[in-house]
């Protein structure tokens, strides 16, 4: 039994030898520590922050921006125990075989591994984030009663689903530094050290292995931590700030030689209303509308997604659309309602509108990065700016699945479809963000392309790993952290084999 | 006969006069004849196909083209209609995704 130890209160200059060590308590962190509770390895887990929020830790996270608008950096996440599942939604989807494909005509897509190499863990993930059993796009056979699918004539779109991490008394879904903080005390070999901030990887003087993690405390506490493995694992963004600021052996930061650190930023825009749908002859089932919950405990939602097939034959994206609201039509939208339910044979005096949402995948842009500024924060760590861009390429294509939508809605005589933005910023204005932070240290068998390789370690260094959605090189729809989980999962099983 | 025979009789009499009056478009809005009323005669409900039809007549041809372009198909507006999302025959009009007949037969109107 080991318990939580708090960073300010062991003394100064405290020297610490655990044979991993993981930098972050995040999603990420605490299951890869679970996983390997019972590996005989003694693991320290580093985490910034304490049991609840403090606004000092939080500002450790404030950065700048410039380009596209989007969240500031200490708006998107929390920096304590638990990460940002703190204050997550609990949307929970597996991505699609696709995500990991090489795609033609599509820069930069791909994963250096398929989707079977993550599926091995994807239970244990979706148990560790209590979303119930796995249905998901089995849910066509499991779910009755509660209204019949959106009628679709053949094509590139169908309904799939979404989980969610379990709600508890209608509070919100699992946080995981409050669910699991008893299982990590309960495992001998964990040692959790709280308001523990890793300030840089010190690395041998032929930058082949990590040395020492420099630790430091807002109280003005020092540490050193000399571990046999290191794992990374403290967001998307810190991470890659934690390695461009490690920059005293090579002066690019660590595991930066070919430039890529920071590089790949990526989100899931959330534009709002991008279309109305609208019902000729019935309201849309509630599946589409609210989180109907299932007797054995699974929470599902449909969605529209494109199908895997639709996306190879026309080069298009990820996306998942959800419906919103009803809407309201107005003398053109009728018009245009009448014109087209009378010209089909189609009775749409009862029909219904709805607003549409969606999550969109975006192309992958070494652009869009984050890089170090000069000012720094109150532990001395430079401060970060992120460079936001997105393509009209992907607002281009996320069209071509709304039409496609639209075409099918037609061919079933069941509906039609209106979208809603064409101009740039029209999406832009409409834009909001899934917070899912994505790609800064991608994965690539190749050193050229990519920061750590298809086991995650980062290439040229020895005992240095990264988790997280940082290594996400192509990003899907899905939300991430089901997706991350369980490749973190997959990286415990290559540390036991690695550290045995 | 009794006054409620009369009363039956009288609503028999009405409910047949308006069927035939539906049958028979009595009551339907008449539209100065034009040169494409064999086109335009196919749509159900006209005026708002001339609302929907305002945005799409720029993007196609003037009426006399877009007549005779539409003739070229013996295919009804219905059967058109119908048809067309299964061959991809798709247009979009202020953002509304629709058969591409419906979106010419609507310009049509407009124009007409
Ligand atoms: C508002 C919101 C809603 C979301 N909704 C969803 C959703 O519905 N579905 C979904 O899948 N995902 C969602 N996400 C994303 C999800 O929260 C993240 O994918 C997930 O938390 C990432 O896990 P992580 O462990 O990699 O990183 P984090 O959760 O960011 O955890 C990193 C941890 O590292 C610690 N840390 C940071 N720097 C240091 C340092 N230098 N030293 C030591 N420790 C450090 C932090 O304090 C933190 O505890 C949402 C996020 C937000 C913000």
């Amino acid at each position: 039994m080991s318990s939580f130890q708090d960073a300010r209160t062991l003394p100064r200059d405290t020297v610490l030898s655990p044979d991993l060590a993981i930098v972050g308590g995040g999603p990420a962190g605490i299951s890869l520590a679970l996983a390997l509770a019972e590996s005989g390895q003694n693991i320290l887990l580093l985490e910034s922050g304490g049991r609840t929020f403090e606004a000092d830790v939080q500002k450790l996270y404030e950065g700048s921006q410039t380009g596209v608008p989007y969240i500031a950096l200490d708006g998107g996440r929390l920096r304590y125990l638990g990460g940002s599942t703190n204050h997550w939604g609990g949307w929970t989807r597996p991505l699609d075989k696709i995500d990991f494909e090489n795609r033609k005509g599509m820069p930069y897509f791909g994963w250096p591994f398929r989707r079977d190499a993550i599926e091995p863990y994807f239970a244990r993930a979706q148990s560790l984030i209590e979303a119930g059993p796995w249905i998901y796009d089995e849910a066509d056979n499991v779910i009755s009663g509660n209204g019949p699918l959106l009628r679709l004539g053949p094509g590139g779109i169908y309904t799939s689903w979404f989980q969610f991490s379990r709600t508890r008394d209608n509070n919100l879904p699992t946080h995981f530094g409050d669910r699991y903080q008893a299982d990590l005390i309960k495992a001998a070999r964990i040692t959790p050290l709280l308001n523990a901030n890793v300030t840089a990887i010190r690395l041998s003087p032929d930058a082949g292995r990590v040395t020492q993690l420099d630790v430091a405390t807002l109280s003005g506490n020092r540490l050193t931590v000399k571990p046999r493995y290191t794992v990374l694992a403290a967001g998307a963004i810190e991470n890659a700030r934690l390695m461009l600021a490690s920059n005293d052996v090579t002066t690019a930061g660590v595991g930066n030689g070919n430039d890529l650190v920071g590089r790949f930023f990526a989100d899931h825009p959330i534009p709002r209303n991008v279309a109305t749908l609208v019902l000729f002859d019935e309201g849309i089932s509630p599946l589409y509308f609210n989180n109907v919950a299932l007797p054995d405990g699974a929470v599902m939602r449909a969605v529209l997604s494109p199908r895997q097939e639709f996306m190879r034959a026309h080069g298009v994206a990820g996306s998942l659309t959800t419906v919103e609201n009803e809407a309201k039509l107005d003398a053109f939208a009728t018009a245009a309602v009448v014109t087209t339910a009378q010209a089909l044979g189609v009775d749409a005096s009862h029909a219904k509108a709805y607003s549409l949402g969606c999550g969109m995948e975006m192309a992958p842009d070494p652009d869009r990065r984050l890089t170090l500024r000069t000012e720094r924060d109150a532990l001395g760590m430079p401060r970060l700016n992120l460079h936001m861009t997105i393509s009209d390429d992907d607002f281009t294509l996320f069209r071509q699945t709304l039409t496609e939508l639209g075409r099918q809605l037609l061919a079933a005589k069941s509906g039609m479809l209106h979208i809603s933005y064409n101009r740039r910023d029209e999406w832009l204005e409409a834009m909001d963000w899934g917070n899912h932070h994505l790609g800064t240290t991608r994965m690539h068998g190749d050193p050229k392309q990519g920061v750590v390789d298809a086991n995650s370690k980062v290439h040229g260094i020895g005992n240095l790993y990264v988790a997280g959605s940082s290594v996400f090189p192509t990003y899907g729809s899905s939300n991430p952290t089901l997706n991350l989980v369980a490749l973190t999962l997959r990286l415990a099983d290559h540390l036991k084999k690695v550290m045995a | 006969m009794t006054r409620r025979g009369v009363l039956a009789g009288l609503a028999a009499v009405l409910a047949l006069a308006g069927g035939a009056a539906w049958k028979f478009r009595l009551f339907a809005k008449h539209y100065p004849s034009t040169p494409y009323d064999d086109l335009l005669d196919q749509i159900t409900d006209r005026e708002p196909a001339i609302v929907f039809g305002q945005a799409a007549r720029n993007s196609l041809p003037g009426a006399a083209q877009l007549a005779a372009e539409l003739r070229r198909d013996r295919r009804s507006l219905g059967e058109r209609a119908a048809a067309e999302p299964g061959e991809a025959q798709i247009a979009e009009v202020a953002g509304w995704v629709v058969p591409q007949s419906v979106a010419r037969y609507a310009a049509l109107a407009a124009q007409a």
